[in-house]
């Protein structure tokens, strides 16, 4: 009997198998595909002009980081957070006001203080105080879920919108902040796009690997039974909150960061780079990419930096229309992928 | 959670078609126009401008005006018999987008000399790189005090908002104004118009009694303006970013029975803005950018601005706009060469130039413009508003020290 029954349960795993690798191997090849096509649009750029692509590639890194970031909370929490671009700010302004000499102040009446630190001595101040401010406003946001989450994350990407504009003795408001300082030890500066690229990637791959190092240990298990079901969990004798407080902060310090990097490569920073849009765009790169996928979070920025700076190759337009067609094109691009992959490029959650 | 079966056919049509495009335009950016034989290239210059974005009503001014000026040279057969082609980016206001397209245009398109931009915000972002590369920023509308520092190769037309501060505080004082309120909208233009009105206003003796800023989404304005009144001040000071808050604010100051004189600046005294502030608007003084109603060449290319896109805004910019291309275009005739930026800038340097914003104005040491001046004008009662004066009439000339 035993042998019957192998016999007549094999066909149909085997069958079952053959299915799930042609799927699999579907997948894959598309997914090759895809970074063939990135790749060869990464190609298209260099050979366009190196400096633009240096530059994109450094968008991409800032963007990068943070949307690996925000991936850790979203997909791997499953807190919708839209007030991300807040610890951005932070980081950034951090940067720019301990670095900045403000010497281009015409007026001394509303100088803002000044330090003159070097750049690598106010990054980890931009991150800690990333994190210190997660810290408070996370154990006030612990006691929210969903739809109010996303509301009281709004709130706080509004809130610090304001101080960044309004606290003028700080940030000179308006004005915004330059001549901030590159990065630099003793007489070597990075000054080059070149260098700056590569120090940008090399802070990535850090983050990357951070990252995977939180979601593949237990702690990143206990993350995403949070995200399946929390009270049961909870039920568990794990502390939920205190899980998600943990990784709220790390991931606002990445952000803290991916601020601290931006400010040191605009070398200017003025509140308009914080705009809550700024948050939006990014939740749509998290998107995009998939949900609880770090892979998908770098394939996401890509495809968006590639497609935003790829539009300014649009032909045959005149001259008049150039910045409307670039954006409508792009919008529609986004509309479309959110339509066809809900789950994004890689991922296989929907939100 | 379900977990749906892969079918990632859509992102590849996605990626392909941005592939298709991205390789389908390299030429596109390159292009040469189609040169009869032995005729010379035409020279490349690039444009930064807010196409989208908070300032794209200025940057669309500005590059129509700027398209038209070149459509001029052109049919008037070029620069020397050479053709004057535009290379433009959208820097959508900020300085990131502005870094970006700063980039495009060196790197790809290879242009020595960009026109732009019009947000100082995105100027101020660049201005560091084109200092570093040796490539000439030359703004038409950018007016962050800032600016004056930039660097070597950054020139611009527009009046530092620290003369029109300058101005604004003489003219008060000069009206007997000694207790001032101010309300701000939180911009870098108009804080920095308040900043320098205030410390010109203090400086002569004058003393700020209360002031108010709000964000660009506030749509009422009675609290804050209660809060100014308050104090009892001579005269109000008004510096908006939108023509819609500054029309709402004097309607909103005269009903809640203020009865006292409200000085302001450009947008306080445009179309929009006097439109809703109605006859509520009437006697408010305003320190203003606008072309010279005796200046015949100003009003040729408003005539002809209007004739080719059926409609006028900011006329000062426009005309600004359109200078910078026709003071390009003069200063490529002198070099022979888009490339030159070092010349270029020499010539920039030395140039008077007489356009649609003034007669015999030239750049000083830091590239700031010298010879313009600001018009103090008075807003007419609406029974005298006309398409041609705009709703006012003109004063003079802003007091300087």
């Amino acid at each position: 009997m035993q042998t019957n029954a192998e016999s007549s349960s094999k066909p149909t795993r085997l069958l079952g198998n053959s299915q799930a690798l042609l799927a699999s191997a579907k997948g894959n090849l598309e997914l090759w595909a895809n970074l063939l096509i990135i790749a060869w649009a990464l190609g298209f750029m260099l050979w366009q002009g190196v400096g633009f692509a240096i530059t994109v590639g450094t968008v991409f890194a800032i963007w990068a980081i943070l949307s690996v970031s925000l991936n850790l909370v979203v997909g791997f929490t499953g807190l919708l957070s839209v007030g991300h671009v807040g610890f951005f700010g932070i980081g950034a302004y951090t940067v720019a006001i301990l670095t900045s000499r403000a010497e281009y102040e015409q007026l001394r009446t509303e100088a803002i203080p000044t330090f003159g630190w070097p750049f690598f001595a106010a990054l980890p101040v931009g991150v800690l105080l990333a994190g210190i401010i997660a810290i408070a406003v996370g154990v006030v946001f612990n006691r929210f879920r969903d739809d109010i989450y996303v509301l009281v994350s709004f709130g706080f990407a509004i809130i610090s919108f304001n101080i960044f504009l309004n606290w003028r003795g700080l940030t000179r408001g308006a004005f915004g902040i330059h001549e901030i300082a590159r990065p630099a030890v003793g007489g070597w500066a990075l000054d080059d796009e070149l260098g700056f690229l590569i120090f940008a990637l090399a802070i990535l791959a850090i983050v990357v690997l951070l990252s995977w190092l939180i979601v593949t240990s237990s702690f990143g298990r206990v993350l995403t039974a949070i995200r399946e079901d929390e009270e049961a969990i909870a039920v568990f004798g794990f502390r939920t909150t205190h899980y998600k407080l943990a990784v709220w902060t790390i991931s606002a310090m990445m952000a803290g960061l991916a601020g601290g990097l931006f400010a040191s490569w605009t070398t200017f920073v003025d509140p308009n780079s914080f705009i809550l849009l700024e948050s939006m765009l990014l939740v749509a790169i998290v998107i995009l990419g998939g949900l609880a996928t770090i892979w998908g979070s770098l394939l996401g920025a890509m495809a968006f930096v590639l497609l935003e700076e790829g539009m300014r190759f649009l032909p045959f337009l005149p001259t008049i229309h150039v910045g409307q067609a670039r954006l409508v094109v792009l919008g529609i691009l986004l509309v479309l992928l959110m339509l066809f992959r809900p789950q994004g490029l890689v991922g296989r959650y929907k939100l | 959670m379900r977990q749906r079966p892969p079918i990632r056919l859509f992102s590849l049509i996605a990626l392909a078609l941005l592939a298709l495009l991205v390789i389908g335009c390299g030429g596109a950016a390159v292009t040469e126009q189609e040169m009869p034989e032995g005729e010379e290239p035409p020279f490349r210059i690039g444009v930064m401008e807010s196409l989208t974005g908070p300032g794209e009503t200025y940057g669309n001014v500005a590059i129509r005006a700027k398209q038209m000026a070149v459509d001029e040279i052109n049919a008037a057969g070029g620069v020397d018999g050479r053709l004057l082609e535009l290379v433009v980016e959208d820097s959508q206001c900020s300085a990131k987008e502005a870094v970006a397209a700063y980039r495009k245009l060196t790197d790809v398109d290879g242009v020595k000399i960009i026109l732009g931009t019009s947000c100082s915000g995105a100027m101020l972002g660049v201005a560091p790189l084109a200092e570093a590369d040796g490539v000439i920023l030359f703004s038409g509308l950018a007016s962050n005090p800032d600016i004056a520092n930039a660097g070597d190769y950054i020139f611009r037309t527009q009046i530092s908002d620290v003369e029109v501060g300058i101005g604004t505080g003489n003219l008060m004082w000069a009206d007997g104004v000694r207790k001032l309120a101010t309300i701000t909208e939180a911009t870098d233009y108009a804080e920095g118009v308040r900043r320098t009105t205030v410390a010109q206003f203090t400086k002569r003796g004058g003393q700020v009694v209360s002031q108010e800023s709000y964000a660009s989404d506030v749509t009422d304005f009675r609290t804050q303006l209660s809060k100014l009144f308050d104090e009892q001040p001579d005269a109000l000071h008004l510096a908006p970013q939108s023509e819609f808050a500054a029309g709402v604010i004097i309607k909103q100051a005269r009903e809640l029975g203020y009865a006292g004189p409200i000085y302001a600046e450009t947008i306080s005294v445009g179309t929009t803005a006097l439109e809703i502030a109605g006859d509520h608007a009437t006697g408010m003084k305003a320190i203003t950018a606008d072309l010279h109603p005796d200046n015949a060449k100003a009003q040729e290319v408003l005539a002809n601005f209007r004739q080719r896109y059926d409609y006028v805004t900011l006329p000062w910019h426009l005309g600004s706009a359109y200078d910078n291309v026709y003071i390009a275009a003069e200063c490529l005739r002198r070099t022979g060469d888009d490339q030159d930026a070092d010349g270029f800038r020499d010539c920039m340097y030395e140039i008077t130039w007489s356009g649609a914003i003034g007669n015999d104005y030239s750049f000083d040491a830091d590239g700031e413009v010298v010879g313009l001046s600001r018009l103090v004008v008075e807003v007419l009662p609406v029974a005298e508003r006309t398409a041609e004066n705009h709703g006012y009439r003109v004063l003079g000339s802003a007091p300087t020290e």
